[in-house]
């Protein structure tokens, strides 16, 4: 058994598929028939440039603008006159196609690398990219398709590019296993979006296996099997329809109200990153959305995005849940986002630097379009502003100020929105818990993001894995930071959400319960789990446990004694 | 042979995006087409070569056309590049 980190939940068992780095060495020999090689080369150029161009189509409808204009790059690049014109005199000297690729690639390739602009280094990974797709087509190699894969395949990769994750066909490939990656890696956020169990970080797995082994992929606990023992199969076969089982149970849920086990309501809302994302809230029985990130709008475009751009995407989702809450959070980025338009500066610290509501503040005609733009749909839904990173009472008041300054230009132009839209915090940093207080003073509405929330009161950075055992949502810190975020919010009779992914988890939720959260924002896919969690608990009991892990002092006796509640 | 000295408008420099507009319009003249920067020539009808010039924001360059439509080419491509090059 291998074990990797358990990245899309459920059970996959099928037959492997490698996707292995190819070896691209070959001979550096002397031509004589020197027009032959470069008509050999012209055509694996041809067959590049007009490929790309396919595949930058493809990637403009389906990924984003600034994605296709990458492999544009590529085909310009590729034909430069002092690249292919280059690599043709070298060719017309005596060289091979694939020693003169080689050699100017190498060249340019070193030449950006040296550069110190960020923007430049990263043109020396185009030309890696360029030169190999180039050398594939000179010595024949093909790459697997993988939308041709058969039904019952499991995916073993290095790394699952964009490239490849957008030609997986989700019927055919029932598990995946990669080398590299986390749970919040493009790979693992692609693998649950299509709901195929996956383990990532399983070191070395490529070279372990072979073609048509057998795999079992435990996307729930990380494990993988290859050529497992009978009794080892029959187990996992029956997990996995039991797997299925729960699924099909879960979908009792669909349509019911979010219940407790003493008939009090809560809801669960999702957490969505585009307005196509709102479709999948509803699909999967969200009844509002908790976090709307409209960082896509920044991070996937060519420009700033206008009023109007924004405008369409906030009314397409406000429209798309049908007059449910969307709480749309307004630009959550800094210094560790490269946004090529939007001027950051390299910090030190991006985390604790300028960003979200400090950079948006800073720069008020770019935080008024995006305010403005939320205003005016507000017109066609219920609309919620929710500024990130609030750290003390005068952030609050300036969004607020700025959307009364924008409710007051609307009234004038005589434009149609909600009077009574509402701004809220976010509840993220262990400055927002300590004045939870006065800030539930100000806001309209409180959301927990615990992902924030966890790594600002622990200070911990989680992608650092030497420290990353203590960003845990339940270190007593962060436990009580909640619990009290939770009582000043009450305390003003503002509803309290959050959106972090505590919300989702089976053993925080009867914590939450009993602390009084009110609505509780998840990915979509975890919808009906939550609600299934919720309704198991009673006030009571949920308050008798909340009351037994505070009094503990320790991550580990409290995860233990929640595991030992839980309710399955 | 005529010249002209340029300021780079665009924030980001000589990137991938105006650098290959402006490369393919310089390629659409008889007469050569040189950036000289920072103490040395780089050929305008290339878009690899200018890119290695890093050029940035705010850096002066010069542009020197020399052939048969030299003054037609330094007036168009001056123009393009004060005009932001498109972006």
């Amino acid at each position: 058994m291998y074990k990797g980190i358990a990245a899309s939940r459920g059970i996959g068992i099928g037959s492997i598929c490698r996707i292995v780095e190819q070896d691209l060495s070959f001979e550096a020999k002397l031509i004589s028939d020197t027009a032959a090689e470069k008509d050999r080369f012209q055509k694996a150029i041809d067959d590049f440039v007009e490929e790309t161009f396919a595949m930058a189509e493809d990637v403009r409808k389906n990924i984003g603008p600034q994605e296709a204009d990458i492999l544009m790059g590529h085909a310009i690049m590729i034909q430069d006159p002092a690249m292919s014109g280059e690599m043709f005199n070298m060719i017309d000297a005596g060289q091979c196609a694939e020693a003169a690729l080689t050699a100017v690639c190498d060249m340019f390739h070193g030449m950006f690398s040296a550069m110190d602009d960020e923007m430049m280094r990263q043109r020396a990974s185009d030309i890696a990219d360029v030169k190999v797709c180039i050398l594939k087509k000179l010595l024949g190699i093909q790459d697997i398709e993988i939308s041709k894969l058969p039904a019952g395949t499991v995916l073993v990769c290095k790394d699952l590019t964009p490239s490849m994750t957008s030609q997986i066909v989700k019927e055919n490939v029932v598990g995946i296993i990669t080398e590299i990656g986390g749970v919040t890696s493009h790979s693992a956020i692609l693998a649950r979006a299509l709901e195929i169990p996956a383990v990532l970080s399983v070191p070395g797995i490529v070279d372990l296996v072979e073609d048509k082994d057998t795999a079992i992929v435990d996307g729930t606990a990380g494990d993988v099997f290859i050529n497992p023992e009978g009794d080892v199969l029959s187990k996992y076969i029956i997990k996995r329809e039991e797997f299925i089982k729960k699924q099909a149970e879960l979908r009792k849920f669909i349509g019911k109200e979010t219940l407790t086990a003493d008939g009090d309501k809560l809801e669960i809302y999702c957490n969505i990153g585009t307005p196509k994302d709102a479709k999948k809230a509803m699909e999967c029985d969200g009844e509002g959305v908790g976090l709307f990130r409209t960082e896509f709008l920044f991070m996937d475009n060519t420009h700033l995005p206008t009023e109007d751009e924004q405008f369409e995407a906030y009314k397409e989702a406000l429209q798309t849940m049908e007059g449910k809450n969307v709480i749309i959070r307004t630009l959550d980025i800094g210094g560790d986002k490269d946004i090529p338009y939007m001027d950051f500066e390299k910090e030190d610290n991006p985390f604790l630097g300028f960003r979200a509501v400090r950079y948006c503040l800073a720069n008020p005609d770019m935080y008024k379009t995006q305010l403005r733009a939320i205003v005016r749909a507000s017109a066609f839904g219920s609309a919620k502003i929710m500024v990130p990173l609030v750290t003390n009472v005068e952030e609050v008041r300036k969004v607020k100020k700025l959307v009364e300054e924008i409710k007051a230009d609307l009234r004038k132009e005589g434009i149609a929105f909600d009077e009574g839209i509402e701004v809220g915090c976010m509840m993220e940093t262990a400055a927002s818990t300590m004045i939870a207080d006065l800030l539930a003073k100000e806001a309209d509405f409180f959301s927990i993001g615990t992902n924030d929330l966890t790594g600002y009161t622990m200070g911990v950075d989680r992608g650092n894995a030497k420290v990353a055992y203590l960003y845990s949502a339940f270190e007593p810190a962060v436990l009580r930071s909640i619990k009290r975020i939770i009582e000043c919010g009450k305390a003003e009779g503002i509803p309290v959400g959050m959106c972090g992914e505590a919300a989702a988890d089976p053993l925080m939720i009867p914590l939450l319960m009993s602390f009084g959260l009110d609505e509780y924002s998840v990915n979509p896919v975890l919808v009906l789990t939550a609600r299934c969690i919720i309704s198991k608990w009673t006030k009571a009991e949920a308050d008798a446990l909340a009351e037994k892990v505070l009094a503990m002092s320790t991550q580990e006796e409290i995860v233990a004694a929640l595991k030992a509640a839980a309710k399955e | 042979m005529v010249s002209k000295n340029i300021v780079i408008q665009d924030p980001l420099g000589m990137h991938m995006r105006p650098a290959s507009r402006l490369a393919k319009m310089a390629a659409g003249y008889d007469s050569s087409v040189k950036v000289n920067f920072n103490g040395k020539s780089f050929d305008c009808k290339s878009v690899m070569l200018l890119m290695t010039a890093c050029i940035k924001y705010n850096s002066e360059i010069e542009l020197v056309c020399d052939g048969p439509d030299e003054e037609k080419a330094l007036a168009e491509l001056s123009e393009f590049i004060e005009s932001g090059m498109g972006e």
